[in-house]
């Protein structure tokens, strides 16, 4: 709660510093700051958290320690990716103290999705990480591509909110409650229909927040026209945040009744899965293949919501930092360089060493090589599945996508060391640039050996 | 048949009639008036469950701004004339497929549910606006005061995204 008031108040100075402070390079650093001081408010409501006082304004938030330690951890990738990408971000627009209270604003979405515990907590969530990036989406506008990305985003995105109010309407029909820990409604063997169309409904349109398989058409189109620093934020903090609020509207109300949607889920699992990896294989741009392959990581994150146990939710914190991390460094590599394709990669490593060392640790950690953070997210999502038990076809079709990713992340390092060629990169590529990819790549390792420093001391 | 199902009965013909005319009607403008009909039968519903609130701001916000909204883009950009491109006959056979579909799964749960037994005989008089500004101050103050957040956000939005950008 702390943490909520904290952003809304960052994010209304930012709005301030954006006609107040003329200097671009200030409003970063005013971000910074603002940021670093979140991360402080969050540690201080992680250290005072009552373990017997867990929900807040009449079962509408609730405030356990996880939640709090998600929001924690939500709040440090952000902080990393100002320090990585912030300088980009400046570039993008005038608006520049706008763009980051939009982000502030995302941020609170993302805390409210990591804690609501009432399906109208969980919609003004979901919007309020949704405007935000349909704007961010947009922010290019001299870039026609920028824009055809907003509106397609736009459109596509409020249809699926009319699905899911749709969903959590009918869902109301049946139960008369939004409190989703109180749906003692769905605990008996005889289901309402009314709750499995809602059901159905609510799968649709959350599958298109995080770019499941059939609902994913916008992700490439919407990825690739947005404006690149934006486009890090959307694939990660606002992917991540998204999941969570599936795996806990899933997991708290309607775990008891997982029998009737866990089949549909897991083909949606394999449809991404499949969908993901084989279109990825095919792309001629780094940008468009980071696109496809968020689809592809989504599917491995949807395995958290079809296996309703324990070490899902544990799962999830691991994958999406361990994700977040290494795609935000992936981003701010392809911000350094001129040209988005694979041949813009063609003889990195000779031209600059370090950034195709760090590249190659990023890559490692989206393909899931061991000793790499994205290595251990994935181990504990397929544990998560194995020890669910019921669907041992999907973790084997899963290891099988794994290697196929591997084919186009491989392709990125093939090109920066086996191929010819004079990469360009951009010119203002600065030491302390180097320092923090540098920082990021050992954060990758270092999670990849040590992943329970992600988890909550408590669980 | 008493007074309210007469009236429950016409504004419901009402109301699907003209949803169909929005989408049937080959002329945008003729499309936007018949969805203000629309709105008009469904705040005739909400009359019925005496939430006279929530149907007065139903007319204001939909019928009132937003549709009034939409016939001035529909006319400005002179779109009434019948330039909607066909579609190929492929697409159309999907859409007819997937939204049949859609249609019998929700006949299919309508028609299985019977009584649901969750009316709460108490709450009739819910949708006044005491009982509902009541509720919304203090039950539902959380959602109430955090909704300004993404208010906010939709502003920012608008400035950034309509403000000129000077060189």
């Amino acid at each position: 709660m702390k943490a909520i008031i904290a952003a809304t108040i960052f994010g209304v100075i930012m709005m301030y510093a954006g006609f107040a402070v003329k200097e671009k390079k200030s409003i970063v650093a005013i971000a910074t700051i603002l940021l670093l001081l979140l991360l402080g408010v969050n540690i201080w409501e992680y250290k005072t958290v009552v373990p017997n006082a867990p929900s807040l304004f009449n079962f509408q938030l609730r405030v356990d320690s996880f939640t709090i330690w998600f929001e924690l951890l939500m709040t440090a990738c952000s902080l990393l990716y100002v320090l990585l990408i912030g300088k980009d971000i400046a570039k993008v627009g005038k608006h520049v103290g706008e763009y980051f209270a939009l982000i502030f604003f995302i941020l609170v979405g993302t805390y409210l999705l990591a804690s609501f515990n009432n399906m109208l907590i969980m919609f003004i969530g979901i919007e309020l990480i949704s405007i935000p990036q349909y704007i961010l989406a947009g922010s290019d506008k001299r870039n026609l591509k920028s824009s055809e990305a907003s509106l397609k985003y736009f459109l596509m995105g409020a249809f699926s909110t009319g699905i899911l109010l749709m969903g959590i309407t009918l869902i109301y029909g049946a139960t008369g409650t939004f409190n989703i820990s109180n749906f003692n409604f769905l605990q008996t063997e005889h289901i309402n229909p009314l709750v499995l169309t809602g059901l159905l409904f609510l799968i649709i349109s959350f599958s298109f927040k995080v770019s499941a398989a059939p609902m994913h058409f916008w992700t490439p189109d919407v990825y690739d026209g947005s404006p690149t620093p934006f486009t890090a934020f959307m694939a990660t903090v606002g992917k991540a945040a998204a999941f969570i609020a599936f795996l806990r509207l899933f997991h708290t109300s309607f775990g008891a009744i997982s029998g009737s949607w866990m089949m549909v889920l897991a083909i949606i699992t394999a449809a991404t899965l499949l969908i993901g990896n084989i279109t990825a294989i095919f792309q001629q741009s780094v940008k468009r293949m980071l696109a496809y392959s968020s689809i592809a990581q989504a599917g491995f994150m949807l395995f958290a919501v079809v296996s309703v146990n324990a070490i899902a939710w544990q799962g999830i914190v691991v994958y999406s930092v361990a994700y977040t991390i290494a795609t935000l460094g992936m981003f701010a590599v392809l911000l350094k360089l001129k040209d988005y394709t694979f041949d813009g990669f063609n003889g990195l490593a000779k031209k600059d060493p370090l950034l195709a060392g760090v590249t190659t640790v990023f890559i490692f950690s989206l393909a899931g090589i061991p000793l790499t953070a994205g290595f251990m997210a994935k181990y504990y999502m397929l544990q998560a599945l194995v020890m669910q038990g019921k669907l041992m076809g999907l973790v084997i079709f899963a290891l099988l996508m794994a290697a196929v990713s591997a084919y186009y992340y491989f392709k990125v390092i093939i090109a920066m060391y086996f191929k010819q060629g004079e990469a360009e990169l951009n010119p203002d590529y600065t030491t302390s640039d180097r320092v923090l990819l540098v920082v990021t790549a050992i954060l990758v390792i270092l999670l990849g050996i040590v992943p329970q420093l992600l988890l909550p001391a408590a669980v | 048949m008493d007074i309210l199902q007469i009236l429950f009965w016409l504004l419901t013909v009402m109301a699907i009639g003209c949803a169909l005319g929005v989408v049937l009607s080959r002329n945008p403008v003729n499309s936007v008036i018949f969805l203000i009909l629309t709105f008009f039968a469904i705040s005739g519903h909400y009359l019925l469950l005496n939430a006279q609130f929530l149907a007065i701001v139903n007319i204001i916000v939909y019928a009132g701004a937003i549709m009034v909204l939409f016939l001035f883009v529909i006319m400005l950009m002179n779109l009434n004339a019948d330039t909607e491109p066909q579609k190929s006959w492929l697409v159309q056979l999907a859409g007819v497929i997937s939204g049949g579909t859609l249609f019998l799964v929700i006949i299919a749960a309508i028609s299985k549910v019977g009584h649901l037994g969750v009316i709460d005989k108490n709450a009739t008089d819910i949708g006044l606006i005491k009982n509902l500004g009541k509720v919304l101050f203090t039950d539902y103050v959380f959602a109430f005061e955090i909704s300004s957040v993404l208010f906010l956000t939709a502003m920012i939005g608008a400035i950034v995204i309509g403000k000129k950008e000077a060189e």
